[in-house]
């Protein structure tokens, strides 16, 4: 294939901005490993945006791995599936980490696995289904977008339909500490193929690319062998450069088109689905398995053994953690997701959700770095580094003064949230925190 | 939470919650002065090795005044105390190599409570200074004391303690007239001159500077910009009858040229923050030294020129915002 031998040699796809962040990408080596059945599984009714689900059990009743708890009948929102099997023990309304209160159905897990009847293949090949037929499948089996911002994959796809010529699949994994992607691409790099190919297929276009950062040199050379001679998919590798998966750098590294402020990928004939979403479609299809389950890393300078998990939804942190070898450390610092963009927890029993990419553990020690504050002292990082080539610095001193509508006019609306501005601060200002808060300034004032 | 509680993994009461991101880059204030202290180290022990210990206590007195004055301002107008974060030691050390060995003592005592006092505390401490501290202070000085700011000693004139030094013609002063200097080229770019402490040896200097650019502490624009206009300037339009190459390597070699453009126009505060911005202000710096050297009352025109285009820095840095990702250029905003 020309073109992959294109990507793999000479120029690196990136995009202006940014920065190389201390990767940390231990757990890479390591096999993902399942996790033994948790004893109880707390499984959230609305676990990203969209309408919260309303539970279709009553304590007491028993369920079977993939059978629906929870639907949604109106908006956008996807059905929630029982990750165990089991009896329903519980529906308690708990905090979540943002503190917003969350319908949960508590499941006793029985620690047989049995599958619900509704789980079975689609029959029909590829070929013969009709887009409208993939995109329920999507909505059936519950999937959201596993890289972390739990988009409903469904909706994704239906406002897609027609607009996009290039499906393009996010293995850049630019978050620091998280290896669940690359140890998908090397253990399962096939079903992400298969994702891919289903998705191309819904939405009937022909250009399929598989996006991989330059620090996962195994998971290139694998998914270029598996990819072979299909036509109609290339692997193409981009720099290692922090942050490279968010969709808007991603586009315009690969594509060189730039999303206009405001708009979504399908605007520049775009879509960006997730490996781990690709290959939970592809479960989907072919296994009829929805989302129960997904890969975790569990690291931390305070986890015995970190480690890639793949653990049923709703299992607590707790339970990862006592898997992993527990706690060598006091922890400071309980994060979900990556350090960059990932939030932090006030609970270590909190559930695993679709968005759970990584728990990050941190100690005091770690964490002390992030604690030296002073003035800004003009000195720049925060401009050269800016994936969205926005001025933070004045952004967070209009923030800081309450003057939102000249943060306004210098673009806030903007900013990514990505946190390469605070990252990079020799002051310790915590630019992003403040452009977040003129940013929701401004949202309620509309 | 009982039900879904495991007794095995025990976190303490309360966690830290905070806003994301929970990295940072190993960099800070601190850390980023004492690398502009490092850098100055070269030229700061060449300048005491030509003139001795006098430029030595003048340059300690500078450092230990600077620091002493930012902590009691501080302790006065009760803020928090920020000393250690080193940079009112850099505006010491910066005023002290920008001073001559000669200088009465109570001079380096004023000029620190100057800079630090008037121009960097009374506007609001680190980071929101207009000028360059330890500039304004060296122009305030030059302005009260002039007369003894403008004695400089001979190269290796160890000046003793106490002893008034005699006054050598500075390489300035003979370009000014359109002659060159009695010092060769190569004593100029070696430090075998006369001179302020800190801005004698270009050689120091710039190994100072190539420090700081490969820290990263600083970028190339500023100092590129300066020493590139003011090479060009002086090629286009040397004074006198002198040859241009001549002319040129000499302008650039002499007074406090080098010293400015790596250490005093790229100072974070009062420097602007996009790549076009300081390439401006740096160009801006060079014609203005150029102009100053060739038609003002002084034979030098470093400490003016980067302090009218520090003046000038928040119209740079609005003039050359970079394009937003995703937004036109022009667009007309809402």
């Amino acid at each position: 294939m020309l073109f992959g031998k294109e990507c793999k040699t000479t120029v690196k796809f990136t995009f202006r901005g940014g920065t190389h962040l201390n990767e940390h990408k231990e757990t890479a080596t390591l096999p993902t490993v399942r996790l033994p059945e948790p004893r109880t599984v707390s499984i959230p009714l609305s676990q990203h945006i969209g309408a919260h689900a309303t539970p279709t059990v009553a304590v007491g009743d028993k369920v079977l791995v993939g059978q629906v708890i929870g639907t949604v009948e109106q908006g956008l929102g996807c059905p929630v599936h029982a990750s165990v099997s089991g009896t329903v023990k519980e529906i308690v309304t708990r905090h979540n980490a943002q503190g917003i209160p969350i319908q949960n159905i508590v499941i006793e897990n029985d620690g047989e696995r049995t599958l619900h009847p509704s789980v079975k293949p689609w029959g029909k090949p590829l070929a013969q289904t009709a887009p409208s037929e993939i995109i329920e499948i999507v909505r059936k089996a519950g999937i959201s977008g596993l890289g972390g911002a739990t988009f409903p994959t469904y909706a994704k796809l239906q406002s897609a339909l027609g607009k996009v010529d290039t499906v393009i699949v996010n293995c850049a994994e630019c978050e620091p500490y998280i290896t669940a992607n690359h140890r998908l691409l090397l253990e399962r790099g096939e079903t992400v193929i298969t994702g891919l190919e289903i998705v191309m297929h819904a939405l009937s276009v022909t250009e399929g690319i598989i996006a991989v950062e330059d620090n996962k040199p195994d998971a290139i050379a694998l998914l270029q062998k598996a990819v072979g001679d299909n036509p109609n998919i290339r692997v193409c590798v981009v720099k290692t450069k922090y942050p490279q998966g968010d969709e808007r750098q991603l586009i315009y590294a690969i594509k060189h088109r730039e999303i206009p402020a405001g708009k979504l990928p399908a605007d520049v004939g775009c879509v960006v689905i997730n490996a781990e979403t690709l290959s939970a479609i592809s479960r989907a299809f072919y296994r009829g398995i929805p989302l129960v389950s997904r890969i975790v890393t569990v690291t931390g300078d305070c986890i015995k053994n970190p480690q890639n998990v793949r653990a049923p939804l709703g299992t607590p942190y707790s339970e990862l953690i006592e898997f992993c070898g527990g706690l060598v450390k006091t922890p400071k610092k309980i994060v979900s997701g990556g350090p960059m963009m990932g939030q932090a927890q006030w609970d270590i029993h909190a559930p695993v959700t679709k968005g759970t990419s990584a728990i990050l553990v941190f100690s005091e020690e770690y964490d002390r770095i992030n604690t030296y504050h002073s003035a800004c002292i003009h000195c720049g990082n925060c401009v050269t580094h800016c994936p969205m080539h926005l001025m933070p610095n004045y952004l967070a001193q209009y923030a800081q003064a309450r003057r939102y509508d000249d943060a306004a006019k210098m673009n806030v609306m903007s900013c990514v949230e990505c946190g390469t501005c605070t990252y990079n601060c020799p002051a310790g200002v915590q630019i992003v925190q403040y452009i977040r808060v003129a940013k929701g300034a401004l949202r309620m004032k509309k | 939470m009982d039900q879904n509680q495991n007794p095995a993994v025990k976190a303490p009461e309360l966690l830290t919650v905070s806003p994301s991101p929970h990295a940072h880059r190993q960099v800070t204030t601190a850390s980023v002065m004492k690398d502009v202290l490092i850098a100055l180290l070269p030229a700061t022990v060449w300048g005491i090795y030509l003139f001795g210990i006098r430029a030595a206590l003048v340059v300690v007195l500078c450092v230990v005044f600077s620091v002493l004055f930012e902590l009691l301002t501080q302790l006065v107008l009760r803020r928090p105390v920020t000393i250690s974060d080193c940079s009112a030691a850099v505006t010491g050390l910066l005023l002290g190599l920008n001073l001559s060995p000669t200088v009465p003592f109570y001079v380096p005592v004023v000029g620190s409570a100057f800079a630090i006092i008037v121009v960097k505390q009374l506007f609001g401490g680190i980071g929101k200074n207009i000028m360059n501290p330890a500039l304004a202070a060296r122009v305030f000085l030059m302005m009260a004391w002039t007369g003894e700011m403008t004695v400089f000693p001979a190269a290796y004139d160890r000046v003793a303690l106490s002893v008034d030094a005699v006054a050598s013609a500075t390489p300035l002063v003979s370009l000014k007239q359109g002659v060159l200097p009695d010092a060769s080229l190569s004593e100029l770019f070696f430090g075998q001159i006369g001179g302020c402490i800190g801005e004698i040896s270009v050689l120091m200097l710039l190994v100072g500077g190539i420090y700081l650019l490969v820290r990263k502490v600083i970028t190339w624009h500023i100092p590129v910009a300066f020493l590139g206009t003011v090479a060009l300037l002086t090629f286009l339009f040397p004074q006198g009858d002198l040859p241009r190459l001549t002319f040129m390597l000499t302008s650039l070699c002499s007074g406090g040229l080098v010293l400015g453009a790596f250490f005093m126009a790229t100072d974070y505060v009062t420097s602007p923050v996009t790549p076009a911005g300081r390439i401006i202000f740096g160009v801006g710096c060079g014609a203005l030294v150029v102009f100053l050297r060739y038609f003002s009352g002084y034979n030098e025109g470093v400490s003016f020129a980067i302090l009218i285009m520090n003046a000038l820095v928040w119209y740079l840095d609005m003039c050359t915002k970079p394009r937003v990702f995703g937004k036109k250029r022009r667009e007309k905003k809402a």
